[in-house]
């Protein structure tokens, strides 16, 4: 109480100390116009301490004014207008020089506060994040957010990957654990809201103990706020401190999924060892077996044409073993997820370079080649790719009538290049042409029925796609590839 | 006899059916279970020809080549099971002169070796002219003819053209041909040599589809057809 008295003492003192002044300097010499020096207190007075310092000091002024100094001297009685004038000047300067003085004050108290609330976010969220340890980071955070008076609690919980991990403070019970997930499911606040960069709260109940829960990028912030009229300022300093959680808690996630990646990496390279030893244990008896088989074929082994035939019966088998064991490796390779050496090709070459693989299994069979001069170039793996024309190749020869066409072509289409390969063999039945894709899946006896799964496969891996549809004369694979953004010759 | 080969695999069993299959063959065989051993009978034995396989115990199949390399002459047939492209391309950058992937049969192998010696045998020779098919090139003349038509080439494709009759039938890897077509010190990718290639291949009349010449190693490089 004496605290808001005082500026106004002060005023009247001021207006007394005034007053003897300007009787004072009245004594000596006569001086017109002394009651100015009165302004010069309202107007110090206004600034300092507002409006109603400076009235008191004004009414103050004219009062000991009047009595001392206007005629008749020792009464209050106003004489005249010029007295009534000087009396309303002194109340207007006192008045309208206060309430420049307020807005004066308010700009600078604002700003100040701002200064201090902007220093101590950046001061916090240096130290946050320059520590390496997020939760270290949150920690502070959470001692800045409690030391605020409104605020009574400042709890963070992660949200990992659908698990519930309490970062700074985060003791929560199993009520606000399931407030909290239902918050970050649904991605919606509960009990409040930030608008305009200051946290605000909606209560149904008024003064509600329960805790406010605000989803973030990768957890949720359970937060109480105590006082029923919160300071505007700290609502708005809590609504920085939980920008800087959200962004803490991102970094956090970030880490944790970069950790999670090189988790995947580890797993995918041990896959990848494990392939590579198994491929070398499956392949090398085969191996020897081959080598074994074919070489006595030779005449210098000195056998009957009979057994040369048996032999050379079971390096077939043995190749096949080896065919079935290699698609199936593929397989896993391409499941374990195969990295795609893409370059720009042309299209010709690959169809040229898988001819040419082919070469003796094609004796016989006309291949029909339509592909134009001006084709673009794709962006492929061109060993990949060749596995799925190889394979669509053995498929047709498989299926071509002895010395029937096989044709192969490609045209681009929009941003991609469609490319077939078509036999005159017998047309797939209509509820088989999505089947022939599946693992296994075969309509021949001793097929593996991997060659077209693979194929579909490296084509999706590409981006692309693999149909299989009949034509009147039999039946044709198309597939489409991803053009190159730059040209293969420039 | 047409040839020493060593073996060199780890396998008892690889090694006894590669002795046996290319004994019959007519070729001087013997064979070794490590790197170690390979270099010592690759130096006092000097085999024409070695069938080196990558997956060997101890002393790599890299390490083996990149040792034997500076100290044989021979030709080195790089075998693997399920060898990546970049395996194979990193063995033929260290002198390999083919590879060839298990399971193979023994006439494959065979014809595989035949090359590798015909090979040395033309470039000790030094014979002038090399013809695929009927493209000609004249080393000596600088000149090249598809069936009598003479074709006209810029000195670079000229020069890629040159290097891969050299080493017809033998494949050569991007790398390789960048250095020696635009020198040790190119800056350079494959798509250099692509665009040369198909260049070539155009001016050749070559359809890229149904190459006769140069035919593509996806993932390694070039070969040009032998004979």
């Amino acid at each position: 109480m004496t605290r808001r008295l005082a500026p106004y003492s002060i005023a009247i003192v001021g207006a007394l100390l005034i007053t003897g002044a300007i009787a004072l300097i009245a004594s000596r010499t006569s001086v017109p116009g002394l009651s100015a020096f009165y302004l010069l207190l309202v107007l110090w007075l206004g600034a300092r301490w507002g409006g109603g310092p400076a009235v008191a000091g004004s009414v103050a002024a004219f009062l000991l004014y009047d009595y001392f100094f206007v005629p008749p001297v020792g009464t209050f009685t106003v004489s005249g207008p010029r007295e009534l004038l000087e009396l309303v000047v002194l109340l207007a300067v006192a008045l309208v020089t206060s309430q420049l003085a307020a807005t004066l004050r308010q700009t600078q108290a604002a700003a100040e506060s701002l200064a201090t609330e902007s220093r101590a976010l950046y001061e916090l969220a240096t130290a946050a994040l320059r520590s390496p340890e997020v939760t270290v980071a949150l920690s502070l955070l959470r001692e800045r957010a409690t030391r605020l008076d409104s605020v009574s609690r400042f709890d963070l919980v992660a949200m990992d990957f659908g698990q519930v991990t309490p970062l700074a403070g985060g003791k929560l019970d199993a009520e606000e654990m399931r407030q909290a997930a239902w918050s970050y499911e649904n991605s919606r606040p509960v009990g409040i809201a930030i608008s305009d960069g200051a946290v605000k709260l909606v209560r149904t109940l008024p003064a509600s103990a329960a805790p406010a829960f605000l989803p973030l990028a990768n957890g949720v912030a359970v937060i109480g706020i105590d006082a029923e009229h919160p300071d505007p300022d700290e609502l708005r300093m809590l609504a920085a401190l939980i920008g800087l959680a959200a962004l803490l808690l991102d970094r956090r996630r970030a880490g944790l999924e970069a950790e999670r990646a090189r988790g995947f990496e580890a797993s995918d390279r041990l896959k990848a060892a494990i392939l590579s030893s198994l491929s070398h244990e499956l392949k090398s008896p085969i191996a020897a077996l081959r080598v074994g088989l074919t070489a006595l074929v030779a005449p210098e082994a000195h056998l009957q044409p009979e057994q040369q035939e048996l032999l050379i019966d079971l390096d077939r088998q043995a190749s096949r073993l080896d065919h079935l064991v290699g698609d199936m490796l593929t397989l896993s390779r391409l499941e374990a997820g195969v990295e795609l050496e893409k370059e720009p090709h042309r299209f010709a070459d690959l169809i040229g370079t898988t001819l040419r693989q082919l070469r003796s299994d094609l004796k016989g069979h006309d291949v029909a080649i339509d592909v134009a001069d001006d084709l673009p170039p794709v962006e492929v793996d061109e060993v990949q790719i060749g596995r799925v024309l190889t394979n669509l190749f053995q498929n047709a020869l498989e299926w071509a009538p002895p010395n029937g066409g096989i044709a192969v072509g490609a045209a681009a289409r929009d941003s991609v290049l469609e490319a077939w390969v078509e036999n005159d063999g017998p047309s797939i039945a209509p509820g088989d042409l999505d089947r022939v894709f599946e693992t296994f899946w075969t309509r021949r006896a001793r097929g593996s029925g991997l060659g077209l799964a693979i194929s579909k496969r490296v084509v999706e891996a590409h981006g692309g796609t693999i149909r299989a549809e009949n034509r009147r004369r039999g039946p044709r694979f198309t597939f489409t590839l991803p053009l190159a953004r730059v040209t293969a010759e420039r | 006899m047409s040839g020493r080969v060593l073996v060199v695999d780890d396998e008892v069993e690889m090694q006894r059916a590669l002795r046996t299959g290319l004994r019959y063959h007519d070729f001087d065989v013997r064979a070794v279970g490590t790197g170690e051993e390979a270099l010592r009978e690759a130096a006092s034995w000097r085999p024409d020809v070695i069938l080196l396989d990558l997956g060997l115990p101890g002393m790599d199949g890299f390490a083996t080549l990149r040792a034997l390399r500076p100290a044989t002459r021979a030709g080195v047939i790089v075998v693997s099971v399920m060898p990546g492209e970049k395996d194979k391309v990193r063995a033929l950058d260290l002198g390999a002169d083919d590879y060839v992937v298990k399971p193979f049969g023994t006439e494959e192998l065979v014809a595989r070796i035949r090359a590798v010696l015909r090979r040395q045998a033309d470039v000790s020779a030094g014979e002038p002219i090399v013809r695929s098919g009927d493209l000609e090139i004249d080393l000596a003349r600088r000149s090249v003819t598809v069936n009598g038509r003479s074709v006209h080439l810029t000195p670079t494709e000229y020069e890629l053209l040159r290097y891969l009759a050299l080493h017809a039938g033998k494949p050569v890897t991007h790398t390789t041909l960048l250095r020696q077509v635009w020198g040790e010190y190119a800056v350079g990718d494959k798509y250099n040599t692509r665009y040369v290639v198909a260049q070539i291949r155009k001016k050749l009349g070559d359809d890229p589809a149904n190459p006769r010449y140069i035919v593509n190693e996806p993932g390694v490089g070039y070969r040009m057809e032998a004979g």
